[in-house]
């Protein structure tokens, strides 16, 4: 069976909510149902049937053709299977996702993997600001599962994180994992001022100094741990990083000392 | 326009009406029949009982923590966005618009907000300006404020304190006063984590009976309709029965209305030390007739405790779903909001019965008054489900077979065969509220009376007949038609207008200047800053 694909007729003139648009919701429903799920959120109410041409069969493997700015919710709740989206995609792709795969093969609105629990979710351009952060009034951030974005993260990525690893390749903005609960957050491309701002425990890899670091973080003095070799070969082995992130000497700043104090920041020392 | 409303079962305790028949609206008034008159507007009510619209005594819907609990949980916001059901928290967490059109849908039209912080008088009532269709009103609250604890330990005389009152209501604009955890809050800046009604304030010496009772008499004494409204020490302690029933014997035979008293049913039997105590409340509030009580029934489900009792809030946060609570230690209550989820286990499951035991177990429905308590019990959206409750044994039982036994098993509660009456249940949401708050006007369908009418359609699904209306008029104008809001109208807001003493404004002046550097013009308003046509209706005081 072919994959179910959804191709893009033309930019859609309002914001779409894409979260029926997973395979555990699309499973028993045939073609004809899908093309009139309701997608748009104002009073136009765009159907599927009017933003995309569908082709394939296997809804297991879900294809986007095509990407908006305007796409949310873009696998949200995904508990199983993988969705590509070839274009960039809006707010909130992959929200609390439990399983399968995301990939966007451009670049991703603000709060993407929010407050996900499994599976893994790709960007390959950038990403918005609260990468797997919660929502307003929500607990925890991300709880789980591994979120790359190849290009640059905005503000306040891993926000409230809890668990899962977020690696971000191009670089963050800044308060990377503000307020982390636990977790890991490896950034390559240097983080802006004040990561890990009121993280309680966790861990954030970074490969050079950030721009500016919170007074309420310490030097740890000189630090022996396998963590640091442990965290590279993962990135490696996962095919996230193609090279070492930390490498042998590692710097290690204690904090957020504001709070609990027990995160830590892991700085590749010949970056810095 | 005169207007019929022909052929409804018409239920109206006060004017001893019961059966079918027509009524006459004309002018937003109720009007004997008109001899030789044709209705300009004839409403078909056949099938269907008609009542006058009904009266919440108590239920938080508009303050500054009503506020602070919606800054507290946003994400209740997201989830009135359009897919409600599958959001969690989707009970709760409305807009102050909807509160008036979910009000009515269900025939409610008067409801008061019983917790005003008299320093937060302006913001409240900007924000009932905001509740359309229903009428508001609101309750002063008063006994931890440093002014009146100085007053009653310097043995000010009686009619100071009444001036105090007398003040404090009229510039808040307020329909009565309250009390909260009398001397509590205070105490609680103190350090004070227990608090009960012979305990001392520190600094001041003052027993919080003392409050109550200095309190109860200038409620007395000034003719305010409605008796003291007073949420006793202890809430929600296992044994805070002995408060609740040392606060009934403390009324001495004056008047006192006890808020919530589910949350004060609660014994010390059992394993879990925890047990209904509602028989032996019950019992007490039928052998005390200057008692009356309103219920604040828990119903299962999220919602969010909002009091300005701070210091049972503050000792109730650790238990807070989701995990996180305001305490607001501020001037004189000060308040906590703290999110709850009740659970069908043995607390939640006791708590459930105690409520329906004191429904159920005060035999008169002129003193037991129908609240959850909103939202703290459960929110008012939950009233429809509760009407079913009482009107059928029937379905309490079936409710209880998915609850705690063993919490059952403490509790009278299923062997209770009480079913009430919808005449009954005219007197408990209709006739006896507008008598405890002292309006005249409303609560009854006798001519001459406003035209607050609500027609339900009759049908064997209670909780659904409640929850949506046929017909509701509102000042004889339709706004509800088969339970869809048809027109907006903007309510009043009642108010007593007790004239302040000039020398005790003086005081007052002087009072504000030296404590807080400000003028006593912050703490009054003058009508028109409520951007409204007619923002406030008078209700009159005993002579």
């Amino acid at each position: 069976m072919s994959r179910l694909t959804f191709t893009l007729l033309s930019e859609p003139p309002e914001r779409l909510d894409l979260s029926p648009l997973v395979p555990a919701r699309l499973a028993s429903m045939a073609m004809h149902e899908v093309e009139k799920i309701r997608l748009g959120v104002s009073k136009h109410s765009l159907a599927v049937g009017d933003v995309f041409r569908l082709s394939g069969a296997d809804v297991s493997a879900i294809v986007f053709e095509g990407g908006s700015r305007r796409f949310d919710c873009a696998g949200a709740l995904l508990d199983s299977g993988t969705i590509r989206i070839a274009g960039d995609v809006g707010a909130q792709t992959g929200r609390r996702m439990s399983g399968g795969s995301i990939l966007v093969e451009g670049s991703a609105g603000p709060h993407a993997g929010s407050g996900m629990s499994g599976g893994r979710l790709e960007i390959l351009g950038d990403a918005g600001d609260f990468t797997g952060g919660p929502l307003a009034g929500e607990l925890a951030g991300m709880s789980g599962g591994t979120l790359i974005v190849r290009g640059r993260a905005g503000d306040r990525a891993g926000d409230r994180m809890r668990r899962g690893l977020l690696a971000v390749l191009g670089g963050c903005g800044d308060y990377a994992a503000s307020r982390m609960i636990a977790g890991t957050l490896a950034i390559v491309g240097g983080s802006g001022r004040m990561p890990g701002y009121l993280m309680r425990r966790g861990s954030i890899l970074v490969d050079r100094m950030p721009q500016m670091l919170s007074p309420s973080f310490v030097e740890s003095g000189a630090w022996d741990s396998v963590f640091a070799s442990l965290a590279d070969r993962h990135l490696i082995a996962e095919g996230i990083a193609q090279e070492p992130l930390l490498g042998r000497t590692v710097r290690r700043y204690c904090g957020d000392n504001a709070v609990l104090g027990k995160g830590e920041i892991l700085v590749a020392a010949q970056g810095s | 326009m005169l207007t019929k409303i022909a052929g409804g079962e018409i239920i109206d305790p006060v004017g001893g009406r019961h059966g079918v028949g027509d009524l006459w609206i004309e002018d937003g008034v109720i009007v004997d029949p008109p001899a030789g008159r044709n209705a300009e507007t004839t409403v078909d009510a056949s099938g269907c009982i008609v009542m006058a619209g009904a009266i919440d005594i108590h239920s938080h819907i508009g303050g500054g923590n009503v506020n602070t609990a919606r800054l507290l949980l946003p994400e209740h916001h997201s989830a009135h966005l359009p897919r409600p059901s599958e959001t969690p928290l989707s009970n709760l967490g409305w807009t102050a618009f909807q509160t008036g059109r979910l009000y009515a849908q269900m025939g409610f039209t008067t409801v008061v907000e019983p917790a005003m912080a008299p320093g937060n008088a302006l913001h409240t009532h900007l924000e009932l300006a905001d509740i359309p269709i229903i009428d508001k009103a609101t309750l002063a609250v008063l006994g931890n404020d440093d002014f009146l604890l100085s007053l009653i330990r310097d043995n000010a005389s009686s009619s100071m304190i009444e001036d105090y009152v007398a003040w404090t209501v009229a510039s808040s604009r307020a329909l009565g006063a309250k009390v909260i955890n009398a001397g509590g809050s205070a105490a609680f800046k103190e350090n004070v984590r227990r608090f009960s009604l012979d305990d001392i304030v520190p600094s001041y010496g003052v027993s919080s009976r003392k409050i109550v009772k200095t309190l109860q008499m200038a409620v007395q004494n000034l003719g305010i309709p409605h008796p003291l409204h007073v949420h006793c020490n202890n809430l929600g302690m296992p044994g805070s029965v002995d408060t609740a029933a040392a606060t009934i014997a403390a009324a001495e035979g004056v008047p006192l209305h006890l808020a919530h008293l589910q949350f004060y049913g609660y014994g010390t039997e059992g394993k879990r030390r925890f047990s209904s105590a509602a028989s032996q409340l019950a019992e007490q509030v039928n052998a005390t007739p200057e008692i009356t009580i309103d219920v604040g029934q828990v119903m299962f489900g999220q919602t969010v405790t909002i009091s300005s009792d701070v210091l049972r809030q503050f000792s109730a946060r650790g238990n807070a779903h989701p995990k996180k609570s305001v305490i607001f230690d501020g001037d004189g209550n000060g308040g906590g909001i703290v999110p709850y989820r009740y659970r069908k286990d043995f607390y939640g499951s006791l708590q459930w019965a105690i409520g329906l035991e004191l429904f159920l177990l005060i035999t008169d429905p002129w003193r037991v008054f129908f609240t959850t308590d909103h939202p703290n019990g459960a929110p008012f959206t939950a009233y429809p489900a509760l009407f079913e409750l009482l009107m059928s044994k029937e379905a309490r039982r079936e409710m209880a077979e998915g609850l705690s036994a063993s919490a059952l098993a403490l509790t009278t509660l299923l062997a209770i065969d009480r079913e009430y009456t919808l005449e009954e249940i005219a007197v408990m949401t209709r006739a006896a509220p507008a008598r405890l708050l002292g309006l005249k006007d409303r609560g009854n369908l006798a001519a001459g009376a406003i035209a607050d009418v609500a027609v339900y359609r009759k049908g064997k699904d209670i909780a659904k007949m409640f929850g949506s209306a046929a017909f509701v008029f509102k000042d004889g104008e339709l706004v509800v038609k088969d339970g869809e809001v048809v027109a907006h109208r903007w309510g009043r807001a009642l108010r007593l207008a007790p004239q302040p003493d000039k020398t005790m404004v003086r005081r007052l002046e002087a009072y504000h200047q030296e404590r807080y550097g400000l003028s006593l013009d912050w703490f009054d308003f003058p009508d028109w800053a409520i951007a409204r046509e007619q923002p406030f209706s008078e209700v009159a005081c005993a002579a």
